[in-house]
């Protein structure tokens, strides 16, 4: 029954079949999205000199401009602080590009969803790897804090690999979870945009986490996005996040993906008419 | 063996506008020329009843033209073929492989080249990596648009578009080939050339359907005929049968 639609999105299926097979079809389709936005990015590169590097550009003045507020604010030297701040922000980046776009994903793509039967996670492997392309330009900025002895490496700085791995897996759920309730209900886009602009300043970014007075360290615990900034961060710095991070990581990918499931099955079919 | 099955199908489109309700109320509405007449509201939505009860059984070989005004629910019934929009009611069968071509056109990245499209569409729908060379000679030779693939899709006319797209969705003969009337927008000779490919496509036995506007076109390319007003099957049966009913209509 419906093979039209079975195809595209497994609807018919009983959960446990349907949620193993939809994952299997997106590893699947994963290379795609990647050949997607790969040429995404050769287009950025055509049409303007240097392509996402202007965006790697505005990571950099961010960070100085940051790093002499928060010295001169908070106090502790720049240097210190400098790649504290640089490193956060590049992070950020990859987070709040996850998020905030994510939540036009399929609108975005109306055109292609309304005249192919393509599945849908080719839109989201496009933009998450496209978000992941432009975070490893702005890694460049690691690479010469490096250079300038800004960043001392270690045999800790690997840990960083899992790291990043972990904030694309699950910036992939959150793309398809944001971009699906996002097209049903328009008014959501707006509102996330609203939350990213306050969690940048509730985020530890510029400034210490570990400065946060006792008996209010909830606004960092309670907060979901530092776990993610401080996986990839902390690494870098040298320092060995805590078990209790990578704990609480691998609960919002296993919560995340589960909700993306449970939004997927409920929206899917529907999704040209939301568009 | 391929085949479309659709059983008593009807598909009413949600409208998710906040004025929705205001425009119900407005009186010229149901006075449109265009589009379903048949318009409900469930709680604060309102309902566009784009396609009701269709029956139609399609057989290898079958190569149809969808005709009807302007929201007659041409594209919708495409739509639904294609997988992409949901029945609201009754049953979908479509065994065999989709090939759908209903937007203006299949080119998904206007900012790359026509080249670099082509090679997009390759890795999206599989083609095998070891033919992608013959493929590309010959979507040069179908399109005759030389150096224009070298260039951004995005400056390509609408006939270009109708082209390229065309030879990319018929390149690999798919089981079912759906196409909206973007594809009008080739001249001529475009047209003659589409009408062999189809003929060599149909020879190995499958099935288009194909909206249209223009009956000269639509003459050439189908054999049979499928006429919808207001979202209802009016007719179906032999191309030339159809296209009177429909001059009737008019």
């Amino acid at each position: 029954m419906l093979q039209a639609l079975d195809a595209t999105t497994g609807a018919a299926m009983p959960h446990s079949g349907a949620a193993l097979w939809l994952g299997l079809r997106t590893v699947r389709n994963l290379r795609k999205g990647l050949t997607w936005a790969w040429l995404d990015t050769v287009c950025q590169y055509r049409r303007s000199k240097i392509g996402p590097l202007w965006e790697t550009i505005n990571v950099l003045v961010m960070t100085l401009g940051i790093a002499v507020v928060s010295s001169a604010v908070i106090g502790g030297t720049m240097t210190d602080l400098i790649a504290y701040i640089g490193l956060g922000i590049i992070v950020w980046s990859a987070i709040t590009s996850q998020i905030g776009e994510g939540t036009t994903a399929f609108v975005r793509n109306r055109e292609y969803i309304l005249s192919s039967n393509l599945s849908i996670d080719f839109y989201v492997a496009r933009m998450s790897f496209r978000i992941a392309i432009t975070f490893c330009h702005h890694l460049i900025l690691y690479v010469l804090g490096v250079a300038f002895g800004l960043i001392s490496l270690h045999w800790i700085t690997l840990l960083a690999v899992p790291g990043i791995l972990l904030l694309f897996i699950n910036g992939f759920w959150a793309i398809t979870l944001l971009a699906l309730v996002c097209a049903r209900f328009r008014d959501v886009e707006l509102i996330v945009r609203n939350l990213l602009q306050l969690a940048f300043f509730v985020t530890p970014i510029f400034w210490d986490y570990r400065r946060v007075l006792t008996g209010r360290e909830y606004i960092v615990d309670y907060n979901v996005l530092f776990y993610f900034i401080e996986i990839v961060r902390g690494p870098l710095l040298g320092e060995v996040p805590p078990l209790r991070i990578y704990a609480v990581v691998l609960a919002v990918t296993v919560i995340g993906y589960a909700l993306a499931y449970l939004a997927y099955r409920r929206m899917r079919r529907n999704l040209a008419f939301f568009v | 063996m391929s085949h479309v099955r659709i059983e008593d199908v009807s598909v009413r489109i949600p409208v998710f506008e906040a004025g929705g309700l205001r425009l119900l109320r407005m009186p010229s509405f149901g006075r449109a020329k265009v589009g379903a007449s048949n318009v409900s509201h469930a709680g604060a939505l309102f309902v566009i009843h784009a396609l009701s009860n269709i029956d139609l059984e399609l057989e290898e070989g079958d190569r149809v033209c969808i005709i009807g005004h302007n929201g007659a629910g041409k594209t919708t019934l495409l739509r639904l073929v294609a997988g992409i929009y949901p029945p609201s009611s009754g049953r979908v069968e479509v065994v065999g492989k989709i090939m759908a071509l209903l937007g203006q056109n299949l080119a998904p990245n206007p900012d790359a080249t026509g080249y670099e499209n082509i090679k997009l569409i390759a890795n999206l729908y599989d083609w095998p990596k070891e033919r992608l060379p013959e493929y590309i000679r010959d979507i040069e030779e179908f399109t005759e648009l030389g150096e224009y693939l070298s260039l951004p899709a995005r400056i390509y006319s609408a006939g270009m578009h109708a082209r390229l797209s065309f030879a990319m969705a018929t390149i690999q003969v798919p089981d079912v080939l759906l196409i909206d009337e973007g594809i009008g927008a080739g001249d001529a000779h475009f047209q003659a050339k589409a009408r062999a490919r189809t003929e060599e496509f149909i020879s190995r036995a499958k099935i288009m359907i194909m909206a249209s506007h223009a009956s000269d076109f639509a003459r050439t390319m189908c054999n049979k005929a499928l006429l919808l007003a207001n979202g209802q099957r009016v007719f179906f049966g032999d191309i030339e049968g159809g296209l009177s009913r429909y001059a009737e209509l008019r």
